[in-house]
């Protein structure tokens, strides 16, 4: 009996459906927990199935966001996490040091570790360089630092190298040379929410291009549009501006408050029909504007602000593109400040 | 006087050659204090020498500059380069680099920061990061942060402790080990009286001023000339800290250096005393950064006297006694009064010279003087040049200079000996206070 391939991705459909289902339900945020027994340490607590798999393609399709909760360090050779990493010598690698101050006689200069040194019986150590007794750490003798000196072959050392042995396969890595997986946790973005209420995942047909309850363009349908209105530059020789917006309450002393979604509709009316506006990163919207030069934009942008108000919540700058580079250095800049491109 | 001259002068004159065979046996049998003190003791102390080890070379030259073995006939013994340094970040990444590709593999190199206030222990882990791969301590490199200011003396006692080699080099953060120089600096300890080997010290920055092109002069010929010489006599009586590898057993024995000044001469002259060999390798070239100001060398200078009065004459005047230390070490504590009793001849030979001829002589006396002195150095600069190649051709006219450049760091030299002497501002600034008040033997 073969396996009937709708059958299967609907299946894969409901499973992740329910998933979404259960994030919305505790609060809309998953978050894996510890679990010595799983493949890389860590596991998010939900019905059977690939969860993290399932997570990671609900992610890909924008009804998630991931979000960075931890790096698992793993061996190279059998992927486990199980590792026990150490300090080893540098020269023996052995894993057998300890890690001693040493001992400073100001007197002589003689430098070694405490057990060469011989207790007497007033608190005082003596030195066996100059057989002289020395009682008064920091005026006769010091502690410098820490050292680390190996058991197997009496190298001391500063800063050992680390190594980890597996658990698993025994196999022995610098640390250096240990790959890393990361785990994240995952919050429910609005699409993913408006995927339960609809109860289905959207289909390619009905994939949105507006953010949901806002008049502005997802981030890929804009960038399509900033692709478009660039090779119109290049080809046509029509220059244009763009107007990043930026939601930062935090900056204004007393803003009306309100969803940025109340705020980027009164600027969508500030603005001309043939004006486009898109949200490129969570706090961060362009706004796109064909045949502006650099001082109709910023006659523009003045305008929006006297018409926003001074309590507005976002921050408006614009930049008018004129090559290819003008464009790059808008979204180069944007990668600096950590936001994606 | 002026016999004395004429004879003198007719003899530089090679067309009296006659003349001067003639008077040559008057004069080595008279009683002119002038000839004495101003011809034939330092013919005798300084210029004898030189004219020894050229001949030697002449006639064998692999005795100056014995060849490296061309198989060696045991695997080569793990050698440490131990440096100490405070604030050397302009020079620690090319020392460390220097180090560890100089062409010896069984080597590791351990650098000491004395609590420096600049970014020197960023630079050397860069450093060692380039060479090895590794951020981390390796079996190739090591690195001390020290967490508080020591002195050279004991942070080099932290690299000692640190250093596992059979031979341990001591080395200043600002020279630089050339190429293929290990193998050479071990040759030596095929003779297992040798305790330690210096090495020939050249001046890297020579060519920044005349000052650097000066020291470089005197390099030639008091590191390399007079050392070589010494060494084959067995009256070397230091191992400069700029370059110089001993026998780990021995140093570990000795417990390292003893905290205060002079680290450099007070482990040579520990090892004299234990009746260890110094030795000299010709060509285990180290290159140094000798001081570009005025005001860098007085003070370089004024440390080096004040450490031989205080080695020489407080912490190890028993090295005077006759037979308590064997003939050769007493030679060498007796290098102390040559080293001040030639200034003292040739001003006896001036006084003279003046006493006979009056201050209407003195320019004609003063000027024969200055001409004994640059033929003498011409013969040293020579032997030099032709021996070690070195110093630059170019920096030859300066023979002319040389002598008053000798006078003028007699100034700082002598009131180093002097404030040392009787105690004139005896702290020394770069041992640390709290090392400082516990010293014993200052």
């Amino acid at each position: 009996m073969t396996a009937n391939p709708h059958l299967d991705a609907t299946v894969v459909e409901t499973r992740r459906l329910d998933l979404l289902r259960r994030i919305a339900d505790s609060g809309g945020a998953i978050s894996p927990v510890a679990e010595p027994q799983a493949k890389h340490g860590y596991q998010y607590v939900a019905p059977a199935g690939d969860v993290a798999n399932d997570l990671a393609v609900l992610a890909r399709q924008n009804y998630l966001e991931a979000r960075f909760f931890d790096k698992v360090s793993l061996c190279p050779k059998c992927d486990g996490c199980h590792l026990n990493v150490r300090e080893i010598c540098p020269s023996c690698r052995s894993a057998h040091l300890a890690s001693e101050g040493l001992f400073h006689h100001f007197r002589c200069g003689y430098v070694g570790i405490p057990p060469e040194f011989t207790p007497e019986a007033d608190g005082g150590y003596r030195c066996p360089k100059c057989n002289h007794t020395m009682h008064h750490l920091g005026t006769e003798y010091d502690r410098l630092g820490k050292a680390f000196v190996c058991r197997g072959c009496g190298l001391v050392s500063e800063t050992p190298p680390v190594e980890a042995i597996c658990l698993s396969c025994g196999a022995r890595t610098p640390a250096e040379n240990l790959v890393s997986t990361v785990a994240f946790s995952y919050l429910i973005t609005s699409r993913g929410a408006e995927a339960v209420r609809r109860g289905r995942l959207f289909g390619d047909d009905d994939e949105p291009v507006r953010v949901a309850d806002a008049a502005v363009y997802r981030r890929t349908v804009i960038l399509e549009f900033l692709l478009h209105q660039m090779k119109r530059l290049l080809q046509l020789n029509e220059p244009f501006s763009v107007m990043l917006v930026r939601w930062a309450p935090g900056e204004t002393a007393a803003h009306d408050g309100g969803e940025p979604a109340k705020w980027l509709t009164r600027l969508k009316g500030c603005l001309r029909d043939v004006d486009l506006i898109g949200q490129l990163a969570d706090v961060l919207y362009v706004a796109v504007l064909p045949h502006a030069r650099s001082r109709d934009a910023e006659t523009l942008r003045r305008r929006i602000e006297t018409e926003l108000g001074p309590r507005s919540p976002l921050s408006l700058s614009v930049v008018e593109i004129k090559e290819r580079k003008d464009l790059a250095g808008v979204l180069a800049g944007l990668a600096g400040r950590g936001e994606p491109e | 006087m002026n016999g004395f001259l004429h004879y003198f002068l007719s003899a530089l004159d090679p067309m009296s050659n006659l003349g001067f065979s003639r008077a040559f046996p008057k004069l080595m049998t008279s009683a002119l204090p002038s000839w004495w003190f101003e011809v034939v003791l330092p013919v005798a102390l300084v210029v004898l020498p030189a004219v020894i080890v050229w001949l030697a070379y002449v006639v064998k030259p692999a005795l100056v500059r014995p060849p490296p073995l061309a198989r060696p006939r045991q695997a080569e013994p793990l050698v440490s380069v131990v440096t100490a340094g405070r604030n050397e970040s302009a020079t620690i990444g090319q020392c460390i680099r220097g180090a560890l590709l100089c062409g010896y593999s069984n080597l590791e190199f351990i650098f000491v920061d004395d609590n420096s206030t600049d970014d020197s222990v960023a630079i050397a882990r860069r450093a060692a990061l380039s060479v090895t791969r590794s951020r981390h301590d390796t079996e190739r490199v090591r690195i001390f942060p020290s967490p508080r200011r020591n002195g050279k003396a004991s942070s080099l006692n932290i690299g000692i402790r640190m250093a596992r080699g059979e031979f341990i080099v001591i080395h200043d953060a600002d020279s630089i080990i050339q190429y293929g120089a290990v193998q050479h600096w071990l040759l030596p300890f095929t003779d297992p009286r040798v305790g330690g080997v210096a090495a020939n010290i050249r001046v890297d920055n020579s060519t920044v001023n005349l000052l650097t092109r000066l020291q470089e002069v005197e390099y030639a010929m008091k590191f390399t000339l007079a050392k070589f010489f010494q060494s084959k006599i067995s009256v070397m009586d230091i191992i400069s800290g700029m370059g110089g590898i001993f026998r780990g057993e021995i140093i570990r024995r000795l417990g390292g250096f003893d905290t205060g000044l002079g680290d450099d001469r007070d482990l040579s002259t520990m090892l004299l005393k234990q009746r260890f060999k110094l030795a000299f390798s010709n060509d285990a070239v180290v290159w140094t950064t000798v001081p570009e100001t005025r005001y860098h060398l007085w003070r370089q200078r004024m440390r080096w006297r004040r450490n031989i009065i205080k080695i020489r004459i407080s912490k190890h005047r028993d090295m005077f006694l006759l037979g308590r230390y064997g003939f050769a070490n007493a030679v060498i504590a007796m290098q102390l009064a040559v080293r001040l009793l030639i200034p003292v001849t040739l001003l006896i030979g001036l006084f003279w010279a003046f006493y006979q001829h009056g201050l209407e002589g003195a320019p004609e006396v003063v000027l024969t003087f200055y001409w004994i002195l640059v033929m003498f150095l011409l013969v040293r600069i020579l032997v030099a040049r032709d021996v070690a190649s070195t110093p630059k051709l170019v920096n030859f006219p300066l023979i002319f200079l040389y002598p008053f450049y000798v006078l003028w760091l007699e100034m700082p030299n002598i009131y180093a000996e002097w404030s040392e002497l009787f105690r004139i501002g005896a702290k020394h600034h770069y041992v640390p206070d709290h090392i400082w008040e516990e010293i014993p033997w200052w």
